[in-house]
């Protein structure tokens, strides 16, 4: 053990002795990175266990009040996961694998084993078999729930892990670790209940990283394999495995052209490439799009390319310069306009699929509005706003490019690929809200190396003293130093570069620790306040401060669930689809997972066109109930009339003569639901049913559009074809049955007129020709 | 003893049971209750058949279609009645309504009476129409009765009606036609609407029109009500939920008088009977389900592979699987159940339909007993996943419908259900492949470990 030599020792430096041995040290870093996973997993838990107000109890004790939101899993995607874990955990893997579902896509169904990145579900599958294998009965739902947040702190274990590959300073792991702990990049996708892809996918990202970088490092084959069958995993977990397929290339092609290939990176990515390419093919979902769908090409492209290198640099090494200059140019400029050439005709022929149009729309924003409304319509593959960044990871993005520079100055084969993802990683960020989690661990990363750099130059306790040179050598054992005492002409070369001043140090660090602070002070807010609402549940404040709940969702799903037949097919748009099905039970004819455009879009159309039109629709699909969405009456804006033109966009891409986005604009291109609101927008289903009755709720001219802040007609729209069946007790949510065809052959519209005690208009009293009848 | 007065009671009601397939309850709605001497014969011919009838007037107040929403009757018969309306217990709505609770209504018409406003609204929402003034008389310069319509000529001689069109039962013709007429006196046409569910039974000649009598003019202008097949004279509707109601032209023709007439066409040398009480019998027992009444006994479909398990109605198959279905169908005649025959030129259809029909098959009979008969059909499942239903879909003229429709899903191959790849000829290149491969790498480390380093000081030296 290193003890200070110095007279009198401080209590700082006893305590900073401690942690120079090595073991302790470890013991240190152990018991820091448990904290730091137990400070993510905590974190994540705002959405299911929250403290009332911090009012503390007589004798001194927090209330702990699960009241807020109980264990419930989140937003749409989670419930199908969810929903298939179930499935997984009652019939077995291999009916899991063949699943056909029947309740979903009515009446196509879906081959949802076949279509699902299934590692989620056999992850939590696994899990629970192992606790019951353990004795320990857990219900999967808690499982599902808390799968996320038990990740995430494997994911600040393995940011800690890659970011040791990028420096030597270990404590920039440890930062690294703390970083990715707690960034609201990250836990807006991981809070418990969360129950996405992503809540493992991340951690595997991160993994998969790490393991590329050792192995690129070692050129070891062993690793290159982990690293390939850790991207298997990726694969079956998560659609952004594309990323890794992209970027692992990437970095690969930079070095090369860096001048930098070697024997070490032949060997890690071919490795990589073949075993992880054979990984991901075994996902029935993945299938053969490794070998024929554009985006897999460049890891394609770059694997034949480094066997070209290779070739090319064993050649050198045969055959003498001239000749080798030669070989080369007309070699590598063959081989690479061939496999160009093959590429174009392949893409052509069809052999190849081009770009997806998901691909295509992450390099024209603006792409996906003009030809592929669905995929715009979705609000996380809108772009991100600016103050998403700091919102999102608040310090950390302006210490993001510092530690990129710092990342130049050292510029090994890691550092290249933190560059690069850097640069990647914020492109798409830019491009996509969603992709954010992607730039995320770089961003911890960077900003880690850069905040240690700068703790480690100021936290320093110790000042150089060049003046004194006797004693600095007794204490200091740096070569560095130690060669700048020992040669006083070198000194001149490499000046030693420190803080003096113990001002300057305290005051540099004293700013840091306060932005560390008020990072998690930030982080703790976002996450409570922003990323911690089920969205199936709606809180709201009421005049007194207190707190209140709107269940109007999971009211209106059970009563489906206890009051419809269990094989009533209920439409809505497809964003409830997940939530329908996993808790109403209740088949749904679009869900979230909208794999079938035309499907979705004739549910747009029926929404968007007249009753007339809308029927027949609706008979043919066996619908037996319509769910629609209304924020009128609470001002809730994410309700179905916001997202309407969504609906008619994806239907007018089908049906352009029967369905026409500018009807539903007024002559002077307002978008109105009020009195003004276009014949067109008036007499759609949509329309209709948001609106029906609902001017009852209101003295006469009273009636109040909460959202659109409009004033509605006296007069409601009528419903000839549909009958109302519930609406919940906000009319967020309202349910319509649909009619039964009319017993004696009438239209629905002359029934309804009857019933309302109109008599038919004698049709003998027409004049014009005779009507006759026709056997 | 309450067991046995138990068992006495349930063996009197098998006994006194309908001999409708729908219930025996039949209400009789009269302008007066001794009004119904004047039809005695046909009333007397309802409760030999097993109904029990109850006679009300428009104006009592006891009179309710509806007890706690259930029907209170099975069946109505409207004679004419002199009252414009009908009341608020037969309102239009209350008879629509009634319709829709699956009961049925013989409605007899007169020229000689106003048509009810209740009646006419609830016609019209059938769109069967009445003539505007609500007193149009049929007349026919070509087939009346000579003995007792020399002059006016409005009792029409009509043969017996035949087969709506080829395929269809005639289910209102005496068993063996033998050129009888119905004498149709003082009727009253309808004109129907284009609907599917309306079908005309008996229909006025070419040459009968309706008037006005009332009118005096000679010519008949424009606003002639309908004239010759347009003329519907005894009209039938079946509902979606195959309740049935009946518009007879004419209330007279159900009288006794009509029923042993002698009646002489205008070439006829001869007086001869009319078949009015064998067309009336038909007629109410269409109406009041006793005939034409179908009933699906079972549905069954299941798998029709070798070495599959057997199982009945099963929810999923798979692409195309081998599938047999088959339904058991009887019919009604009078008083029992007996097996229902397709007509030659008709066919009974399968459809297996997801949005749209995949297969549309005919089912042959297989099985036949005395009270049904089974058809079915073997057929290959599309190559197509998705929730597909089995659909029979079968409406005839004159025939309940039978809309019968069982939903199955339609999966995929799981994994472990196609051909392995050493099956597949064209895979045996790539399975010989893997297995060089294989071996080539074997035989490389076998050489690679077994062979001895040349010396491995000098090459150490060497470098």
């Amino acid at each position: 053990m290193a003890v200070a030599t110095a007279s009198d020792p401080s209590p700082i430096q006893v305590l900073a002795d401690v942690g120079k041995s090595k073991s302790l040290r470890t013991l240190l870093r152990v018991l820091i990175l448990c904290f730091i996973a137990g400070a993510a997993v905590s974190s994540r838990l705002f959405s299911v266990i929250r403290r009332s107000s911090p009012i503390a109890h007589s004798k001194r004790r927090m209330v702990l009040t699960a009241a807020c939101f109980e264990s419930i899993i989140h937003e749409f995607d989670p419930w199908f996961n969810f929903r298939a874990t179930k499935y997984l955990i009652a019939n077995g893997f291999y009916d899991f694998w063949d699943w056909f579902d029947d309740r979903t896509w009515h009446p196509l169904g879906r081959v949802t084993g076949g279509t699902l990145y299934p590692g989620l579900m056999v992850t939590s599958g696994a899990i629970y078999h192992a606790l019951r294998a353990l004795t320990i009965p857990v219900d999967i739902r808690n499982i599902c729930v808390l799968l996320a947040p038990a990740f995430s702190g494997l994911t600040a274990f393995a940011a800690y892990l890659l970011t040791n590959e990028m420096t030597t300073n270990t404590s920039a792991g440890l930062l690294a670790a703390a970083f990715m702990g707690i960034t609201p990049g990250y836990i807006s996708r991981s809070v418990a209940g969360s129950y996405d892809n992503e809540a493992i996918a991340i951690f595997l990202l991160v993994f998969t990283f790490y393991l590329w970088i050792k192995a690129l490092k070692l050129g070891s084959v062993l690793w290159g394999a982990l690293c390939a069958l850790f991207y298997g995993y990726m694969v079956a977990s998560w659609g952004g495995y594309a990323f890794i397929t992209c970027l692992v290339p990437l970095h690969a092609f930079v070095l090369i052209c860096m001048g930098r290939y070697s024997t070490r990176l032949y060997v890690s990515y071919t490795t990589w490439y073949a075993l992880g390419t054979l990984a991901s093919m075994q996902i029935p979902f993945v299938g053969f799009l490794p070998v024929r769908t554009s985006e897999h090409m460049p890891a394609l492209g770059i694997f034949g390319f480094l066997q070209l290198v290779a070739f090319i640099y064993y050649i050198r090494s045969a055959l003498s310069g001239a000749q080798f200059k030669a070989f080369l140019f007309v070699g590598l400029g063959a081989v690479f306009g061939l496999a160009l050439l093959a590429l174009v005709a392949m893409t052509s022929a069809g052999y190849i699929a081009p770009w997806s149009g998901r691909f295509y729309s992450l390099w024209d924003t603006g792409y996906a509005k003009i030809h592929i409304p669905i995929i715009a319509s979705v609000s996380e593959h809108q772009p991100t706003a600016w103050p998403a960044f700091f919102f999102d990871l608040n310090m950390l993005i302006w210490l993001f490019p510092a530690g990129v520079y710092l990342c130049f100055q050292d510029l090994k084969d890691e550092h290249v690929f933190v560059v690069v993802y850097a640069l990647f990683g914020s492109y798409f960020a830019g491009v996509m809200v969603r992709l954010m989690l992607t730039l995320t661990p770089i961003v911890c990363v960077a900003a880690a190396m850069a905040s240690s750099q700068l703790l480690s130059t100021f936290l320093s306790v110790k000042s150089p003293k060049v003046k004194d040179p006797e004693q600095e050598d007794a204490t200091d054992s740096s070569s560095k130093k130690a060669k700048q005492n020992t040669g006083s002409l070198r000194s001149a070369n490499s000046p030693y570069v420190g803080v003096y001043s113990f001002l300057s140090k305290g005051l540099v660090s004293g700013i840091m620790t306060i932005y560390l602070l008020l990072f998690v002070l930030h982080c703790t807010w976002v996450t409570s306040n922003a990323y911690s609402s089920p969205s199936v549940v709606l809180a709201s404040r009421m005049p007194d401060g207190s707190q209140h709940i709107i269940d109007d969702y999971r009211e209106a799903y059970q009563w489906l669930r206890q009051n419809t037949k269990e094989d009533a097919k209920i439409m809505s748009w497809w964003d409830y689809g997940y939530q329908i099905g996993g808790m109403a039970d209740r088949p749904t004819l679009v869900d979230n997972n909208t794999w079938n455009n035309t499907h979705i879009a004739t549910v747009g159309k029926a929404m968007s066109s007249s009753e007339e039109v809308s029927y027949p629709i609706m008979r043919q699909h066996e619908v037996d109930y319509v769910l629609v969405v209304f924020g009128g009456l609470l001002g809730y804006s994410g309700d179905d009339i916001n997202k309407f033109l969504w609906m008619v966009r994806i239907a007018e891409g089908i049906w352009p003569d029967e369905v026409s986005e500018r009807k539903f604009f007024t002559p002077r291109g307002e978008y109105r639901v009020d009195g003004d609101a276009t014949e067109t927008m008036k007499n759609s289903l949509m329309y209709k049913m948001s609106y029906y009755n609902y001017h009852t709720m209101f003295p006469p001219g009273q009636a109040q559009d909460r959202v659109r802040g409009v004033r509605l007609p006296d007069t409601g729209p009528v419903l000839n074809t549909l009958d109302e069946a519930f609406t919940s007790e906000n009319w967020i949510i309202r349910i319509y049955k649909v009619k039964d065809l009319d017993n004696v052959g009438r239209d629905h519209a002359a029934a309804a007129s009857f019933e309302r005690g109109h008599k038919k208009k004698k049709a003998t009293k027409k004049r014009g020709p005779r009507a006759l009848r026709v056997e | 003893m309450t067991s046995l007065t138990s068992f006495l009671l349930l063996l009197f009601t098998a006994v006194a049971q309908a001999i409708s397939s729908s219930g025996s309850r039949l209400l009789v709605v009269l302008e007066d209750v001794a009004e119904k001497a004047h039809y005695s014969k046909f009333l007397g011919d309802l409760e030999g058949r097993g109904f029990e009838v109850t006679y009300e007037t428009p104006k009592s107040e006891s009179l309710s279609l509806f007890h706690l929403g259930e029907r209170s009757y099975d069946h109505i018969l409207f004679f004419p009645t002199k009252a414009k309306g009908l009341g608020p217990n037969l309102t239009a709505n209350l008879l629509l309504k009634f319709i829709d609770a699956q009961g049925n209504i013989l409605l007899a018409l007169s020229a000689q009476k106003q048509a009810p406003t209740a009646i006419v609204a609830a016609l019209s929402e059938l769109d069967i129409h009445l003539p505007s003034e609500r007193t149009g008389l049929v007349v026919d310069h070509f087939n009346y009765d000579v003995t007792s319509a020399d002059e006016k000529h409005d009792v029409l001689l009509l043969p017996t009606p035949g087969a709506l069109r080829p395929g269809v039962k005639d289910f209102f013709s005496p068993a063996t036609p033998n050129d009888e007429v119905i004498a149709f006196p003082q009727a009253i046409g309808q004109v129907l609407g284009n609907g599917a569910l309306l079908t005309p039974i008996l229909r006025a000649p070419a040459t009968a029109y309706s008037y006005n009598p009332k009118e005096e003019s000679e010519v008949l202008g424009d606003d002639l009500f309908a004239a010759g097949k347009q003329l519907s004279l005894v009209t039938t509707v079946q509902a979606r939920n195959s309740a049935r109601l009946t518009v007879i032209g004419s209330a007279d023709m159900l009288s006794d008088k009509w029923f042993d007439a002698k009646v002489q066409k205008v070439d006829g040398k001869a007086a001869i009977a009319t078949v009015n009480r064998e067309f009336a019998k038909r007629v109410s027992g269409w109406t009041f389900n006793e005939i034409g009444v179908l009933k699906v006994n079972s549905i069954e479909h299941h798998l029709n592979e070798e070495g599959q398990g057997n199982q009945s109605n099963p929810k999923i198959y798979r692409i195309k699987n081998d599938v047999t279905y088959s339904i058991s169908l009887s019919e009604y005649e009078w008083d029992h159940w007996a097996a229902f025959k397709v007509p030659a030129e008709d066919d009974l259809q399968l459809e297996f339909s997801m949005l749209s029909p995949f297969h549309r098959l005919s089912l042959k009979p297989t099985v036949s007993s005395e009270e049904s008969t089974t058809y079915s059909t073997n057929f290959k499942l599309p190559d197509q996943h998705g929730i597909f239903n089995f659909k029979i879909n079968h409406k005839r003229p004159f025939l309940n419908n039978i809309e019968e429709k069982n939903t199955v899903s339609v999966r995929h191959f799981a994994h472990d259900e196609w051909p392995r790849s050493y099956a597949i000829s064209g895979a045996w290149p790539w399975i010989s492949g893997i297995g060089a491969t294989v071996t080539g790498w074997l035989f490389f480390v076998a050489i690679w470990l077994y062979s001895k380093p040349a010396g491995k000081g000098e090459s150490k030296k060497n470098r």
